[in-house]
């Protein structure tokens, strides 16, 4: 199995004053395959911003490494191979638009990367029809729905024809809708594109579908698993001020109470399918 | 408040005036004012007129629209003509009033400076009426480039002058709202003397540049990890290509030119 993504022994602390320093990612060792969709979840603070800025290489290990197909982060002569290999999808999507049009602001990676003009053409047409926004080329940012400009923001990055897109709480600004089409956006872009995704999270049902989901909590990793493995430690998971999908909670709480019912019940489809076996 | 700050005037359209390439019609604009600075006859003024008039009728815009760019400077014009009417010897004394004089030569030169002033104006007013922010920007990177060799910063001055443009609906959008969450708690913008009207922006003015911050130093990272390393090396998806009507455009402009030079040895 190929790996795009692997960090070893990565632990890593801002710089700054000596007396508040620390780790704020400790020892955490980790495999991504190539084409999966990977959803990473942890409360406030537990490192999940800080870890995505380690797979593009806006942050470098203090200790432990990196690999981005192979490159090594710290490598500074494959910087831009590696940004342009994983690329990096923020939470704001008014702070990651640079440009006043919307295909000039998918233009904006391709041509940072130096390529032919015809051929960045073709790109950002490319990128625009594949989260559904070519309609708006010419629209102002300011003119779209939040959920409409982070999908614009996803297709800049698709326009450098990055092998991995790394997605840090995309949503988190969004109103229901918006979440909606940014998630099937990404979803179809790792079915049919083949692209691998790395999606952080908070809402928990963005990631039950995934093919394995991580859970992080005080810079270190506590649970790596397929979504069923990972969401049956309600217990674990609550501890750590997560909540889990509200059909397991009810799973769970039915559990509790005496009902003999699996507790690695995730979508209402199953819980249907249970109930009415 | 803010809902009438537009960027910039462009008043959008299909003219061939509209679609002439950023760069030449920043050109015929320079050349355009120093030409006006050549003519010494007030029949020269014919052909000046005689230009804008055509581009005016082409462009479709509206005149009210041209007179609202000649507004603001109303009292810079009224300055410049009184003072060159007063204090300009030369010519038969015509009026004394006290110490000043208003003497034909005083009236001439006011009357031409003002006219200069005016043509200037409708000039320049008439390339951002008809060019959008965007493709001025373009226009004006694209002008740049050759210096960049002796220090112009063209990248960097277009790319500042790009993130302005995205960013000052955003910025404008955000003022709005901290206004009326102020506002919602009692915060008073609209009542007093100015004194009093500046202290009440304060609660405006700084969550808004403290976000604006926040802004920028996401926005950079954003841009890094788009692989944004400077103007080095770096490729624009749209070409800017010359067509027919722009070397149209321009010997139009060299013709007019020539005639208000050629108007120079008329002897009216
Ligand atoms: N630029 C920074 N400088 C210093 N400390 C930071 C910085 N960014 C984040 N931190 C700290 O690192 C920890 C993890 O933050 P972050 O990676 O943003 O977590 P998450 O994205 O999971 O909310 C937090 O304790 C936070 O205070
Ligand atoms: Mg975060």
């Amino acid at each position: 199995m190929e790996h795009i993504i692997i960090t070893q022994h990565l632990s890593f602390e801002y710089n700054t004053e000596e007396q508040t320093r620390q780790l704020v990612l400790k020892d955490i060792n980790l495999r991504f395959e190539k084409g999966q969709f990977i959803g990473i979840i942890g409360h406030n603070g537990s490192g999940k911003s800080t870890l995505a800025k380690q797979f593009n290489a806006l942050l470098l290990p203090t200790d432990g490494k990196v690999y981005v197909k192979g490159m090594d982060t710290k490598d500074t002569s494959h910087l831009w191979d590696i940004r342009q290999t994983a690329g990096l999808v923020f939470q704001n999507p008014d702070n990651q638009i640079v440009a006043a049009i919307v295909e000039e602001d998918v233009a904006f990676g391709p041509e940072n990367l130096g390529i032919p003009p015809d051929e960045i053409r073709e790109r950002v047409e490319y990128a625009l029809k594949a989260v559904g926004m070519w309609e708006y080329k010419d629209y102002p940012p300011h003119m779209l729905s939040g959920g409409q400009k982070q999908r614009v923001a996803i297709a800049g990055i698709i326009a450098m024809k990055p092998e991995c897109i790394i997605l840090d709480e995309p949503t988190a600004m969004l109103d229901p809708i918006g979440r909606k089409e940014v998630i099937s956006t990404i979803k179809k872009l790792n079915k049919e594109e083949g692209i691998t995704v790395i999606l952080i999270t908070h809402f928990m049902e963005e990631v039950v579908e995934a093919d394995r989901v991580i859970v992080m909590d005080d810079g270190k990793v506590v649970l790596d698993g397929t979504p069923k493995e990972v969401f049956k430690e309600v217990g674990l998971l609550k501890n750590i001020g997560l909540s889990v999908p509200q059909v397991t909670e009810l799973a769970y709480q039915l559990k509790n109470e005496g009902f003999d019912i699996p507790s690695d019940i995730l979508t209402v489809k199953e819980m249907v399918d249970f109930i009415c076996r | 408040m803010f809902r009438n700050i537009t960027i910039g005037q462009y008043v959008p359209g299909d003219s061939v005036v509209h679609k002439l390439d950023p760069r030449i019609k920043i050109i015929i604009t320079f050349i355009f004012i120093i030409a006006i600075f050549f003519i010494n006859k007030l029949s020269g003024y014919l052909f000046a007129v005689f230009y804008l008039w055509l581009i005016i009728a082409i462009s479709k815009i509206p005149f009210s629209y041209i007179l609202k760019g000649l507004r603001p400077v109303i009292v810079i014009l009224l300055l410049t003509v009184s003072l060159n009417i007063f204090f300009t010897p030369g010519g038969t004394i015509l009026y004394t009033v006290g110490p000043l004089r208003i003497t034909t030569g005083g009236l001439r030169l006011a009357l031409f400076m003002g006219l200069r002033l005016i043509f200037l104006i409708i000039g320049t007013s008439l390339l951002t009426l008809t060019t959008s922010p965007i493709s001025l920007t373009d226009g004006i990177e694209h002008i740049l480039k050759p210096f960049s060799s002796i220090g112009v910063p063209a990248h960097e001055l277009a790319m500042m002058m790009t993130i302005a443009l995205r960013f000052i609906p955003t910025l404008i959008e955000e003022a709005e709202k901290i206004m009326k969450a102020q506002m919602a708690r009692g915060a008073d913008f609209e009542s007093g003397n100015i004194v009093k009207r500046a202290k009440g922006l304060v609660p405006l003015l700084v969550p808004l540049f403290i976000s604006a911050f926040r802004r920028a130093d996401e926005l950079a990272i954003a841009m890094e990890s788009r692989c944004y390393k400077g103007g080095q090396n770096r490729t624009r998806m749209k070409q800017l290509k010359t067509q027919p009507r722009d070397y149209a455009a321009l010997a139009v402009t060299l013709i007019i030119v020539m005639l208000i030079v050629w108007n120079r040895s008329w002897t009216w």
